[in-house]
């Protein structure tokens, strides 16, 4: 008997997880719902709100664009250079760029870009914050996160597509055509599609899942201090399941 | 770590915000806008999508390896990308190719299309054009690909591989006439250590060897006698040449003899046309003998018919 009370309360427990998972997931995209309207209705974008944005994307993408730029570019460099020597060293030169382009442009620039932005945003949400003023202080948070992802994202692709032609190439304008033609077929519409669709909900998902967390620890009364962690975890779960799924349409 | 402190310093100081916040925020939204822009355009370019092209229908018994955006090449340049493959009524793969209208000038209607599947690596499109003073081919043209396929060929080169062991293998087994051949080469080359050598064993053996070099000896002691005879001291060499020389003589007499011998006949020559004349005359003479002649003849047979004694014309029956 006291064996079945045992199991029964542990089964009881861990329904009561699963209920709980399902109620804040289901939470976060009613959370993820409300802010895009708010972010597509123009009247977020009042003065003061865009005070407000221009305030968060400026500490969100001004202070850290140049020198991810750097870094990136510094990464893009060694990678390149590895894959390129590697493929040359087994007689598949011809492929090393294309190589390049689909894994470090295609996959690890996005999810870099999104992962970083995770990493230095500090989500501060007040106690005292009432859905009402979702409109003045989380909005502008959400818009200037998802831009900054994007905007990092497309910076560093670029630089990093820079950097795979001058490796490859060195300065001279000769092998402009043929790299050319090689994005060309790198990048064929259903490629290019999932590559935005994935930057886009990279981007949603930087900017909403770990504000949704924190708002829901703020209606659990628990620590603000907590709730980075759990939202940080539910949030690399979203983007490894983003990537998953990118990588499955793509190759399967 | 400046700007971390930075944006803390921010983040708690709302109150005074950066310098010109508004404006880096504005130019960070064009910069965002611009580089989607750019990319998109510069991704479009490369597909392909601005440039004029004709298409070129290409037909193969098998698509496998042919991926739509890959490559046709004309001597190692991209000149066409695939854009459609199908299956066609016949079952076979149509392969859609689309070509740059200012690369379209590389390929003539006696252009050769191969597909070439290497054992590593993708498949490959190319075109060849021998004669490029053919015309060009029109839009939508329609040819057969030429397969070239490397991994097709390993089953033939298998069964080849095979009956050339099974050759080898007979060739080297004991008994066989390679072998065979091996000890005769051994028993040749035995023989050309002998004391004869190679005479011996092209001979049949040293006793012929021997008989020839003795022909030899003989040949050059005959060849000795005939140099001594020939071109020696009195020689034949040496009374050929006087009898050459009396021969000369000879004819220098000869062609004296000769040119008297012309003047000669050129004597007879006019004695002839003498003779010619004569005997024109001797001919009127002869007609002039011959009818006197007849007068004659016709006056004694006057002188029998009215002669008439002398005459008995009756015939005496015995």
């Amino acid at each position: 008997m006291r064996q079945n009370s045992l199991s029964r309360s542990g089964f009881d427990t861990l329904g009561n997880k699963l209920v709980r998972s399902v109620i804040s997931w289901w939470q976060i995209i009613h959370f993820g719902a409300v802010a895009l309207v708010l972010v597509l209705s123009p009247s977020s974008y009042d003065k003061v709100n865009r005070s407000a944005i221009a305030k968060h994307i400026y500490m969100s993408t001004w202070q850290v664009l140049l020198w991810f730029t750097a870094l990136c570019a510094l990464i893009s460099l060694v990678l390149v250079r590895i894959i390129v020597v590697t493929a040359l060293s087994y007689g598949l030169s011809q492929y090393a760029l294309e190589v390049v382009v689909r894994v470090l442009v295609l996959e690890l620039i996005p999810l870099g870009a999104a992962l970083f932005v995770v990493l230095r945003s500090n989500v501060e949400i007040s106690p005292t914050l009432a859905e009402s003023s979702m409109r003045t202080e989380v909005v502008p948070r959400v818009i200037a996160i998802a831009f900054s992802v994007i905007t990092l994202a497309a910076v560093s692709s670029l630089v990093a597509l820079v950097m795979a032609y001058i490796v490859v190439y060195g300065f001279s304008p000769w092998g402009l055509a043929e790299y050319t033609r090689m994005v060309g077929r790198v990048f064929d519409p259903g490629i290019a599609v999932a590559f935005i669709l994935k930057t886009v909900l990279f981007s949603l998902a930087v900017s909403i899942i770990p504000i949704a967390t924190a708002m829901q620890t703020r209606h659990q009364y628990i620590g603000v201090n907590n709730s980075v962690p759990k939202g940080t975890v539910r949030l690399f779960l979203a983007l490894v399941l983003i990537e998953g799924a990118s990588l499955s349409i793509k190759f399967i | 770590m400046q700007s971390e402190s930075e944006s803390q310093s921010v983040s708690q100081q709302p109150s005074v915000p950066p310098p010109n916040i508004e404006f880096k925020a504005l130019a960070l939204v064009i910069l965002m806008v611009v580089i989607v822009s750019a990319s998109l355009a510069y991704v479009m370019y490369a597909r392909g999508v601005f440039e004029s092209t004709q298409q070129v229908v290409l037909i193969a018994d098998d698509s496998e390896g042919v991926i739509v955006g890959m490559d046709l090449t004309f001597s190692g340049f991209p000149i066409g990308r695939v854009r459609r493959i199908e299956l066609s009524d016949e079952g076979k793969a149509r392969i859609v190719v689309d070509v740059a209208r200012k690369d379209a000038k590389w390929i003539r209607t006696s252009s050769v299309f191969t597909m070439e599947r290497g054992m590593v690596g993708d498949t490959r499109l190319r075109v060849f054009s021998g004669v490029l003073t053919d015309p060009p081919l029109p839009d939508g043209a329609i040819r057969t690909v030429l397969l070239g396929d490397a991994t097709s060929e390993i089953p033939h080169l298998v069964d080849t591989m095979r009956s050339l062991l099974e050759n080898l293998e007979n060739m080297t087994k004991s008994g066989s006439s390679l072998r065979a051949s091996l000890d005769n080469m051994q028993a040749v080359t035995q023989n050309l250590k002998g004391p004869y050598g190679g005479l011996g064993v092209v001979l049949g053996g040293d006793d012929n060897a021997q008989k020839i070099i003795t022909a030899l000896d003989h040949i050059n002691t005959l060849l000795a006698k005939t140099d001594s005879r020939v071109f020696g001291a009195d020689g034949m060499m040496d009374e050929s040449q006087a009898a050459i020389s009396q021969v000369n003589e000879l004819l220098s007499d000869v062609r004296t003899s000769l040119k008297s011998v012309d003047v000669v006949l050129a004597q007879a020559q006019v004695i002839g046309s003498n003779v010619e004349v004569a005997s024109t005359d001797l001919v009127v003479l002869r007609e002039q003998v011959e009818a006197s002649l007849r007068k004659v003849e016709h006056l004694v047979n006057e002188i029998n018919r009215k002669w008439p004694l002398s005459r008995d014309t009756k015939l005496k029956l015995p």
